[in-house]
């Protein structure tokens, strides 16, 4: 049975980021992550904004905890080597109550110590959104977007490369507290010892926490859905447009993607199952009607695809949650639990990694692994190099000039490069996320086949093995001869 | 960077440029290239093994690889140089072609440029089909490529949106290699793709095909587990409560093709959005000068017979260019008309008969065709049947156009 | 009684009308020439079909070789047809025209390639 001293139950945005922070002392970690990829929950379904911290309570761990993971984000970006811009961020209105609301928002943004957060006119608007619909704006400029994929990618694979190993496939049913002070944790495979439990399950995180005995949270859900939009209108849409936020209904926002798409959503509907990703009709009429009101360039012939999020919402003892939970309780010793991580856990992900790991660091005193490199390096993409640049890597290694997706001039060195990626993550959408094939406007449809082939002979698959995003979702039923 | 100059670059060598570089090649043309991303010469031929190719230009059924030979021999013959595994990345509106291969990159500066680049699928995320994204969804094209070029088997229970041919080919290769099909469904009340393949892809083998019907949902988050299937009226909105579950682990997609535009767009090609390729004259010049195209880049075609014819028109175009830098500048607009969907060329000039090729908007017996200039009847043609699936093609003589007055085509 | 079909020998695709009485054409609507008569006749008494599938190639450039049915056979044999033809593989190089299983199910029609396959690069 494999003995660690720390395990981090979930692998997504979070966990990886608690995992990575802890390799940076000599001790045995693990993730166990239920999914055969990292970012197919939350972490991979959300707007991939970067918050400013101006729309979360005063005094708040949300707070203080997204305004330093916003700062620092340019360093983040840099030195994990994922797509980041600081595009800024209008929060747009027109009605005086909505003034009054947006002055609330500046005056809290400030508290919080949001930075350079302004009241907007039309006019400087304009200048920044020519498209939007709006006639006063709260301006964000610390805000941006991000690519939350290779995001969540980067800390895991960083933290591999640091000595973290991870699970996939290795669902957590139950925990036992051993004798001599260990835990026993059970997956949906083989079972692992450690010292200490970190729950960063996300989605899982209050089932876990029973599981450890920590009980009393309970949990809800919402189901945002969001319509993708093709790259030709990606140059309309300079930075995120927000309808400034009200009680009485779900206004919707459009937000440029950092490769040049635009997602309009989420709206929010209550779901009771945390497995269902499907989107209605419904959700795609009302993201288009409302969100055109506020930049109406939303055509049904610029959309690509669609894709559903789940977050919870979270309720302990007294009522709903307001903030985030990262605590290590006494009675329940060697863990650190987090609940109530949801938007802006992007953006907060690092900070609320950084308090996780104190928790932890503050108990047990590990030494400071001197071998810890916190710097993760992109495989250059193809279509981010410039001519010149392109024929040099080509001459360098012939298969950057085979190109797999044409979409999104994806060459085989980028997909071999995927393949063999430090998770041992083997499914089509897992190459996706790493490589932005099949993400175009063809959704797949030139290059599925040969990312499916290469897959096979790259990691010996059987044909039947190949999988499309989660556990059963094979893509074929065999060979025709 | 390191430019080539070429007479003419060819990009795509599926049948349009073939039959484009064989034409042209026949009429002096020798400094040519074509240029083609699959290992093979042949384009979306190769994966069409089915037959019906050929019937009116060879009098054989032939299958698509078949038909294909034949230009690829004509090709290999006259020598004509061909570079393969290569993907042109951009063309830009003085005529030069980025390329990249393992060997590098390529860039070509050409005095004209043929565009052949073929249509892609329209996607299930393009449709916005409501539910989840399992596995196991996939467009026609992509089942046809996985089972004919990369053995791989997609399902065993299917059901299939669209009535295309493409889908109908699909539900009887799938039906052969021992899947069931369940049934096809059509969104429009009459089948989308040709009264034959219904025959021998559907009936022959008692696949139902029920029109008027949509998916209006996909069941399953991990491996698709079923469709929701409605009823539509006649504005193609589903009928609230006529809803009916299939359950089944594929479901294929025929739900139309789009011209492949987007080096075309980097020439500053101007498009048409009905045929969402470029708008061309008589000899398919673009509104770029130098820059043609032909085949389905230009509009999606039933017959690969009348792609090559059309290709081969193509040639005599790029030879007026190349010779007497002939541009179509008197501008005859040709307007499509009621119950046309398109025609192309989409405006004639005074050099190049043109040869109108339209589709019309519903189907008909007895159907009249007139192109018309003002009050003056230029063509009438009748038709015993016209259907939206079948290309429908009227030459137009030059003397009978009688002025500069935009030509409407039209249903009578 | 009254058959409709749809003549699938040329691309006109004719829909014929043919009225029937214990198979025997009592009279034919539709037909745009004589192959009308001749395809009509035999699609109510003993229809024809060819089948385009493939045969797995060994060591070749490409897993499978597309072939075809030199003439169509009767409708009512393609499953068999598709059995024997399952049942039979081929090594590369494979030539367009090449013959893989002569007078196949001994009907009179031979299963020929249609493409070209190249053997796979060492």
């Amino acid at each position: 049975m494999e003995r660690y001293d720390v395990l981090v139950i979930g692998g997504g945005v979070v966990g990886s980021a608690i995992a990575r922070e802890l390799s940076r002392y000599q001790l045995k970690i693990g993730v166990l992550e239920k999914n055969p990829d990292v970012c197919l929950e939350m972490s991979g379904r959300n707007s991939a904004v970067l918050h400013g911290g101006f729309a979360y309570e005063v005094g708040t761990n949300k707070a203080a905890l997204c305004v330093e993971g916003c700062l620092e984000f340019d360093d983040v970006a840099s030195q994990l080597d994922f797509p980041f811009k600081r595009t800024g961020k209008v929060l747009v209105g027109n009605t005086k109550e909505e003034m009054e609301s947006l002055k609330d928002t500046l005056r809290i943004g400030e508290i919080n110590g949001a930075v350079g957060l302004e009241i907007i006119d039309e006019k400087r608007l304009k200048e920044l959104v020519p498209t939007v619909e709006g006639t006063f704006a709260l301006f964000s400029p610390m805000s941006g977007i991000l690519d939350p994929f290779q995001y969540t990618i980067g800390l895991a694979e960083n933290a591999v490369k640091n000595g973290v190993r991870y699970h996939l496939k290795r669902e957590v049913i139950g925990i036992q507290r051993l004798d001599e002070g260990l835990y026993q944790l059970e997956t949906s495979k083989e079972t692992f010892l450690t010292k200490w439990v970190i729950n960063a399950a996300g989605l899982g995180a209050v089932k876990i926490s029973e599981m450890l005995g920590i009980s009393g949270y309970k949990m809800g859900a919402t189901r945002g859905h969001y319509i993708v939009l093709d790259k030709t209108v990606g140059p309309l849409l300079p930075m995120p447009v927000y309808p400034v936020p009200s009680t009485l209904y779900m206004g919707i926002h459009v937000t440029p993607t950092v490769e040049g798409n635009v997602t309009v959503g989420p709206d929010a509907d209550r779901v009771t199952s945390l497995e269902d990703y499907g989107v209605e009709q419904r959700n795609m009429d009302y993201l288009v009607e409302d969100a055109s009101t506020l930049w109406p360039n939303i055509h049904r012939k610029d959309f690509i695809r669609n894709y559903a999020g789940i977050q919870p919402t979270w309720l302990d003892r007294e009522g709903p949650l307001k903030d985030f939970i990262i605590e290590a309780r006494e009675d329940v010793p060697n863990t650190v639990n987090l609940i109530g991580i949801e938007s802006p856990g992007l953006t907060a992900a690092l900070p609320v990694a950084r308090r996780a790991v104190k928790l932890l660091v503050d108990r047990e005193k590990p030494e400071i692994n001197p071998n810890f490199d916190p710097a993760r390096k992109r495989m250059k993409p193809f279509a981010e190099a410039t001519p010149e640049e392109q024929a040099a890597l080509i001459k360098e290694n012939a298969d950057y000039g085979e190109i797999i997706c044409r979409c999104e001039s994806v060459t085989k060195a980028e997909v071999l490069n995927a393949i063999h990626n430090p998770l041992g993550v083997e499914t089509m959408i897992g190459m996706k996320y790493r490589t932005r094939s099949m993400m175009g406007r063809c959704q797949g449809g030139y290059c599925q086949m040969r990312i499916a082939q290469l897959l096979q002979e790259e990691k010996g698959l059987e044909v039947t093995q190949v999988l499309y995003a989660r556990e059963e979702s094979e893509l074929f039923t065999g060979r025709v001869r | 960077m390191n430019e080539i100059q070429k007479q003419v670059v060819i990009v795509g060598g599926g049948p349009a440029g073939l039959a484009a570089a064989v034409a042209l090649y026949d009429l002096g043309i020798k400094d040519l290239l074509i240029v083609e991303r699959e290992k093979n010469l042949g384009g979306i031929l190769r994966q069409c093994i089915h037959d019906g190719f050929g019937l009116t230009r060879f009098n054989e059924s032939l299958s698509g690889p078949e038909y294909a030979k034949r230009f690829i021999d004509e090709v290999k013959n006259r020598n004509i140089p061909v570079i393969t595994e290569t993907t042109v990345l951009e063309i830009t509106k003085d005529h030069v072609v980025r390329a990249a291969s393992r060997h590098g990159l390529h860039t070509w500066r050409a005095d004209a440029i043929v565009l052949s680049m073929g249509c892609r699928e329209r996607t299930r995320g393009a449709l916005q089909i409501p539910g989840e994204r399992p596995a196991g969804v996939y467009t026609a094209g992509v089942a046809q490529s996985y089972i004919n070029l990369y053995n791989t088997m997609v399902g065993k229970a299917v059901v299939i949106l669209g009535s295309g041919d493409i889908g109908l080919i699909m539900a009887r290769r799938l039906t052969l290699e021992g899947a069931k099909v369940l049934g096809v469904f059509e969104i429009l009340p009459y089948p989308s793709g040709l009264e034959r393949n219904v025959e021998q892809c559907l009936n022959d083998f008692g696949i139902p095909l029920y029109l008027s019907h949509t998916v209006t949902k996909i069941h399953g988050g991990h491996r698709i587990q079923g469709v929701t299937v409605s009823r539509v009226d006649y504005n193609r909105k589903p009928i609230p409560g006529s809803d009916t579950y299939y359950p089944c682990d594929t479901l294929v997609l025929s739900v139309g093709l789009i011209p492949e535009n987007e080096l075309s767009k980097m020439a500053g090609v101007e498009l048409d959005i009905r045929t969402s390729g470029p708008v061309v004259d008589a000899s398919y010049q673009t509104s770029t000068p130098g820059i043609f195209a032909a085949g389905n880049v230009l509009h999606v075609h039933d017959l690969v017979d009348y792609v090559s014819l059309e290709a081969e028109r193509l040639a005599k175009g790029v030879m007026d260019y190349l010779v007497h830098s002939y541009v179509d500048d008197s501008n005859v607009k040709v307007i499509a008309g009621k119950g046309i969907t398109y025609v192309l060329p989409q405006h004639i000039g005074k050099k190049h008969a043109p040869l109108l090729s339209m589709r019309v908007k519903c189907p008909g017996e007895n159907v009249q065709i007139v192109v018309q200039q003002g009050e003056e009847v230029l063509v009438s043609v009748e038709f015993d049947e016209a259907l939206p699936a079948e290309m429908i093609q009227i030459p137009l003589e030059l003397d009978k156009i009688q002025n500069n007055n935009p030509l409407e085509v039209f249903v009578r | 009684m009254m058959k409709r079909m749809t003549c699938i020998l040329c691309p006109n695709g004719c829909k014929l009308k043919v009225e029937v009485s214990d198979k025997e054409i009592l009279s034919l609507v539709g037909a745009k020439c004589p192959k009308g008569q001749k395809f009509a006749h035999q699609e109510i008494n003993n229809p024809h079909r060819n089948i385009a599938t493939s045969v797995l190639v060994n060591g070749g450039e490409l897993p499978l070789v597309s072939v075809r049915l030199t003439a169509p056979i009767p409708k009512n044999r393609i499953f068999d047809m598709m059995e024997e033809i399952k049942k039979t593989q081929c090594d590369a190089p494979v030539k367009s025209g090449q013959i893989l299983i002569k007078n196949a199910l001994d009907l009179g029609v031979d299963v020929v390639c249609t493409k070209e396959v190249e053997q796979e690069a060492r």
